[in-house]
C-alpha cells in the first residue's frame, strides 16, 4: 500500500492535463470506429487517487447499437445481452460484429475467417435455404442443424477490448439461456459511438484542458511573486 | 505524436475508402450483373497502459484494466451477391440468371473467367461470346443457317435450321456456383476469378439444385440501390468531418500546452 500521495496545485494540474489527454486520445478512437460495425466504444473515468491527483481509467461501454437490415442470410446481430463467440488463433473470442459468410468448405467464418462456434464446434452449412432463429438456431430447408453459440460475461465482469472488433472474455463467461437470446437475421449492428456525445465531450476535454492549463500557469506567477517580490529588502 | 492525431487520421483514411467504394457502386448502377460491394473496418490494436489491479484492503477490490485504443483499419470490401433486378430486354442473346450460378468463358489466359453478365453475342465463328468476346464454356455453336434462337430456363440452346419446322438442340449453357462467391476475385469487365477462399466451382445446368434459372430476354440489372448509397456517402462525409475535429482538437490541445511555458 502506497503512503498518502503528496500533492500540490502544480502536480494537480499537471495530472489533469495528462488526464484529459489520454480523455481525448479515448473520445478519438470512438470516433474514428463511429463506422466500426459491432464496436463498443471505450469510456474514460477519472479517479481521485490520494487527496487531488487524478488518474484514467477504461471500461468497455456495451450500449446496444443501432440495427441495420441488410438482408444478407448470414449477416447477423445480437439485441440486447450477449456476444458471438469465435475461435482465433489465440483463443475463443466475444465479438458483436456478425458480419459473418461461408468459405471455401462452406463453413461460417467472420471476416478475418475464424470459424464461428456452435454447440458442436466449427458450424458447416449445407445447400438449402439457411434461417436463423432469434435462439440462435440454424435451421436448413427448416431443419435444424445447430444452436449457434450466444454468451455473456458477468455484470461487472472485466471486458478487454482486442481490436478487430473482438472481446477477450474472462472466467466468468456462461452461455444465456435460449430463451432470453435476440438473434437477427440479415441486420448487422452498427458501431454504438454517440458522435454527438462524443463532439460535446471533445469540446469539454478543450475547455477544461485550457482551465488546467491556467491553473498551472496561475500557480506559477504566485510562485514567481513569492521568489521575487517577498524577497526583495524593503 | 499525440495518439489521438493518429487515432483519427486512421478515421478519416477510412472513410476516405469507404466513399472510393460507394463512388464504385454509384459508378456501376447501370452495369449488368454487377454486385455492389461495402467496405468493413475493424479496431486497432489497443493499448493496455496498466493491466487489472488488485487493490488490498479488508474487501479485494479490482480495478479494470486500462486501455486506450489506437484508431481503426479496412478489415476488408465485401461484395454482396444478392440478386439484381431482373430487366426485360427482348433480345434473344441477352439471358439473366435468376438465383446463384455464374456464365463460364474462356479467358484470353486460357483460364476460366465467370460472370453474371449474360448480354451475349455471336461471333464470326458462329460461337456464342459475351459482350467481351470471350466464348461460353462449353461452346456453344450456332449454325449460319439457324433462325428463332431459343434459350430455355435449363440451358437448352436451340434454333430452327433452314426450312425445319422443328427446333434442333444446338448446345447447353452451362453454369457454376462456388461456396463463397464474396470470395472471387474481381478482375474487371464484370469477370470474376476463382481463389482459395471462393472455393472449387461447382458445375451443373440451369436450375438444377442449388443452381439458378436462365431467363432469356431479361438481364440482371446492377444490384446497387442509389438511396442507400446515398445515405452512406453522407454518413461517410460527416464521420470524415468529425474525425477532423479530433484532429483540430488535439492540435488545440498541444498549442495550449506549448504555452504553459510562455
Amino acid at each position: 500500500m502506497p503512503g498518502p500521495v503528496q500533492t500540490n496545485g502544480m502536480s494537480s494540474a499537471a495530472a489533469a492535463l495528462q488526464m484529459l489527454e489520454r480523455r481525448q486520445a479515448v473520445l478519438a478512437n470512438n470516433l474514428a470506429n463511429a463506422s466500426t460495425r459491432g464496436f463498443k466504444g471505450e469510456m474514460a473515468f477519472s479517479r481521485i487517487m490520494g487527496n487531488a491527483l487524478a488518474a484514467t481509467d477504461t471500461a468497455v461501454d456495451l450500449t446496444q447499437g443501432t440495427l441495420t437490415q441488410t438482408h444478407n442470410p448470414f449477416d447477423l446481430a445480437v439485441e440486447g445481452d450477449g456476444f458471438f463467440v469465435v475461435n482465433t488463433p489465440n483463443g475463443e473470442r466475444f465479438v458483436r460484429n456478425g458480419s459473418f459468410s461461408l468459405n471455401a468448405n462452406r463453413q461460417l467464418v467472420d471476416g478475418k475467417g475464424n470459424a464461428v462456434m456452435g454447440e458442436n464446434g466449427p458450424i458447416t452449412i449445407p445447400n438449402g435455404r439457411v434461417d436463423i432463429d432469434a435462439a440462435g438456431q440454424i435451421q436448413i430447408n427448416g431443419k435444424p442443424l445447430t444452436m449457434l453459440r450466444v454468451e455473456r460475461v458477468a455484470s461487472g465482469a472485466d471486458l478487454q477490448h482486442e481490436g478487430g472488433t473482438m472481446f477477450v472474455p474472462d472466467a466468468s463467461r456462461q452461455s444465456i439461456p435460449a430463451g432470453e437470446r435476440k438473434v437477427q437475421q440479415g441486420f448487422l449492428e452498427e458501431s454504438n459511438v454517440n458522435a454527438m456525445s462524443a463532439m460535446t465531450d471533445m469540446l469539454s476535454v478543450l475547455h477544461r484542458y485550457q482551465a488546467a492549463q491556467k491553473t498551472l500557469t496561475t500557480i506559477d506567477t504566485v510562485r514567481g511573486i513569492a521568489v521575487t517580490d517577498l524577497a526583495k529588502p524593503v | 505524436m499525440n495518439p489521438a492525431l493518429r487515432a483519427a487520421a486512421t478515421g478519416m483514411m477510412a472513410q476516405q475508402t469507404r466513399t472510393e467504394v460507394i463512388a464504385n457502386n454509384l459508378a456501376n448502377v447501370n452495369t449488368a450483373g454487377f454486385k455492389r460491394s461495402r467496405a468493413q473496418f475493424e479496431d486497432l490494436l489497443y493499448q493496455t497502459i496498466q493491466g487489472q489491479q488488485v487493490l488490498g484492503g479488508t474487501e479485494a477490490e479490482t480495478l479494470p484494466a486500462i486501455q486506450v485504443g489506437r484508431g481503426t483499419r479496412l478489415s476488408g470490401v465485401q461484395r454482396m451477391h444478392e440478386q439484381g433486378p431482373i430487366e426485360q430486354t427482348g433480345r434473344n442473346l441477352d439471358v439473366a440468371i435468376e438465383g446463384e450460378g455464374f456464365y463460364q468463358v474462356q479467358l484470353p489466359n486460357g483460364e476460366l473467367g465467370y460472370t453474371r453478365d449474360g448480354s451475349f453475342q455471336i461471333s464470326d465463328q458462329g460461337v456464342l461470346v459475351t459482350n467481351s468476346g470471350y466464348a461460353v464454356q462449353p461452346p456453344v455453336r450456332i449454325p449460319p443457317d439457324s433462325s428463332e434462337l431459343t434459350i430455355s430456363v435449363t440451358g437448352v440452346v436451340s434454333v430452327r435450321r433452314g426450312n425445319d419446322l422443328m427446333p434442333t438442340e444446338v448446345g447447353r449453357i452451362e453454369i457454376a456456383r462456388f461456396a463463397n462467391p464474396s470470395g472471387l476475385l474481381n478482375l474487371g469487365q464484370n469477370m470474376l476469378a476463382p481463389t482459395t477462399a471462393s472455393g472449387q466451382p461447382i458445375v451443373g445446368f440451369p436450375n438444377d439444385e442449388g443452381m439458378g434459372r436462365l431467363q432469356q430476354g431479361s438481364l440482371e440489372g446492377s444490384n446497387v440501390q442509389i438511396v442507400q448509397e446515398m445515405v452512406e456517402m453522407i454518413a461517410a462525409q460527416r464521420a470524415y468531418e468529425i474525425n477532423s475535429k479530433s484532429i483540430k482538437t488535439a492540435d488545440e490541445m498541444g498549442q495550449i500546452a506549448n504555452n504553459i511555458v510562455s
